[in-house]
C-alpha cells in the first residue's frame, strides 16, 4: 500500500469536503441547538466551544452539560458520556483495511463521528488508496469545523435564530436520512441483507421513539447482525450465473 | 467552569478520543501480522455485518422528525422515498439529498397549511 504522508490538496480532500457537504444539513441545527442549550445551563461561550472542539460527540454533550447543570456528581457524568460513546468501538476496526498506511490516522480519529463513519464505510472502498487520506481529511474537517461553528453560532444567537427561521432548524437535519438512506440502500443485496438491515432500521426507530436514542444505535445493530445470523431465507430463484448468498 | 469541571470534560474528550483510536491500532496490528490475507479477510466476520447494520441503526435513529406530528411523519415518508428515486437515477451522494431535503421541506409545509 502506498505510503501517504500528508494529507495533499490532490489527494482528494475536495472530493471530500464535498461529499461531507450533506453532513452539515444535520450538524449544524443539532449544533446549534447545543450551543442554545449549554449557555441556558451556564456554560459560557468559550466552555461552550471547548466541549465541541474536544468531546466532539453530539449526544453525550448534551447528557454531558445536562448532568452538569442538575448537579450530577462528576465521575458519573464522565461515565455516562463515555458509555453512550462507546458504540464508537466498532466504527475504526471497519474502515481499518482500506487505510492506507499514513502516520495522520491517529490524530484524523478524533473525527471518526457516526456521520463520517457511515460516508467513509461506503467511500473509502471506491477511492483509489492514495485519496483516501486526504477524502478522510477534507470530510472530517468540515464536519468538526461545522459543528464548532454551529455550537458557537448557537451560543451567540441561538435563541434569536431558532425563534426567526424555526422551519429551517426542522427541513435541513432531513438531511442526515436521506444520506444515510442513499448509504445503505447499496447494502440491500439479498433477502437475508434486506431483513437484517430493516430489522436494525425499525429496531432504532422504536427505541429512539420510547427515548432510548443513545442505547439504541448499538442494541439495533445487534439486532439486526443477530438476525442476519440467525435467519436464513430461501433466495429468489435467479439467472444461471446469479450470485446467492 | 470550575477547574475540577474543565478536568472532567478532558477526561470525557480523551477518553472518547481514545475509544475512536484504540481499536483502530488494534485492527492495524491484527492486519500486520496477517500481511499475506486480503485486507477484508483479515476482519472479524461479526465486525463485517456489524458495520453496515451500524449504518442502518443510524438511519432509523435519525428518521424521527424534529416536529414529530402528522405533516412531519408525510414529509419524513415522501422524502424518503423522493430521495430513493433520485438516487436509482443519478447514483451520486449529493443530488439524492438536495432532493430529499427540498422535498420534506414543501411536503412539511403543504401538509400544515393543509391538515
Amino acid at each position: 500500500m502506498p505510503d501517504t504522508d500528508m494529507p495533499s490538496p490532490s489527494s482528494g480532500w475536495l472530493i471530500g469536503v464535498r461529499e461531507a457537504v450533506p453532513l452539515l444539513g444535520g450538524y449544524i441545527p443539532v449544533a446549534v441547538s447545543f450551543g442554545l442549550i449549554s449557555t441556558q445551563a451556564g456554560f459560557s461561550t468559550a466552555e461552550t466551544l471547548a466541549i465541541s472542539t474536544l468531546i466532539y460527540a453530539g449526544a453525550s454533550q448534551f447528557l454531558f452539560v445536562g448532568m452538569v447543570a442538575s448537579g450530577s456528581p462528576l465521575w458519573l457524568t464522565v461515565a455516562l458520556t463515555l458509555l453512550i460513546n462507546v458504540r464508537h468501538v466498532v466504527y475504526a476496526p471497519n474502515i481499518a483495511p482500506w487505510l492506507p498506511k499514513s502516520r495522520w490516522w491517529p490524530w484524523l480519529m478524533h473525527g471518526l463521528t457516526d456521520q463520517i463513519f457511515a460516508l467513509a464505510h461506503s467511500r473509502l472502498p471506491q477511492l483509489p488508496a492514495a485519496q483516501r487520506v486526504g477524502w478522510f481529511f477534507g470530510a472530517a474537517l468540515l464536519a468538526w469545523l461545522s459543528w464548532i461553528a454551529g455550537s458557537l453560532l448557537g451560543a451567540v444567537a441561538g435563541e434569536w435564530l431558532t425563534h426567526r427561521w424555526p422551519l429551517l432548524g426542522e427541513v435541513m437535519p432531513f438531511a442526515l436520512p436521506a444520506l444515510f438512506l442513499v448509504l445503505i440502500v447499496p447494502r440491500f443485496t439479498s433477502r437475508r441483507w434486506a431483513l437484517a438491515l430493516g430489522i436494525s432500521i425499525v429496531a432504532a426507530l422504536l427505541c429512539t421513539l420510547t427515548g432510548l436514542t443513545n442505547i439504541g444505535i448499538p442494541l439495533a445493530a445487534a439486532c439486526g447482525a443477530l438476525c442476519f445470523y440467525l435467519i436464513r431465507l430461501p433466495e429468489r430463484v435467479r439467472p444461471v450465473g446469479g450470485k446467492r448468498r | 467552569m470550575s477547574f475540577e469541571l474543565w478536568i472532567a470534560m478532558i477526561v470525557a474528550a480523551l477518553g472518547t478520543y481514545l475509544i475512536r483510536l484504540l481499536p483502530l491500532i488494534w485492527m492495524q496490528q491484527r492486519l500486520k501480522r496477517r500481511d499475506g490475507d486480503a485486507a477484508v479477510d483479515v476482519l472479524p466476520k461479526w465486525l463485517v455485518v456489524l458495520g453496515p447494520m451500524m449504518i442502518a441503526a443510524v438511519l432509523g435513529v435519525s428518521l424521527v422528525p424534529r416536529t414529530p406530528d402528522l405533516a412531519g411523519w408525510l414529509a419524513t415518508v415522501v422524502g424518503l422515498g423522493v430521495t430513493l428515486v433520485v438516487w436509482r437515477k443519478t447514483r451520486s451522494l449529493g443530488w439524492p439529498v438536495v432532493g430529499g431535503v427540498l422535498t420534506f421541506g414543501v411536503v412539511v409545509i403543504v401538509a400544515r397549511v393543509v391538515i
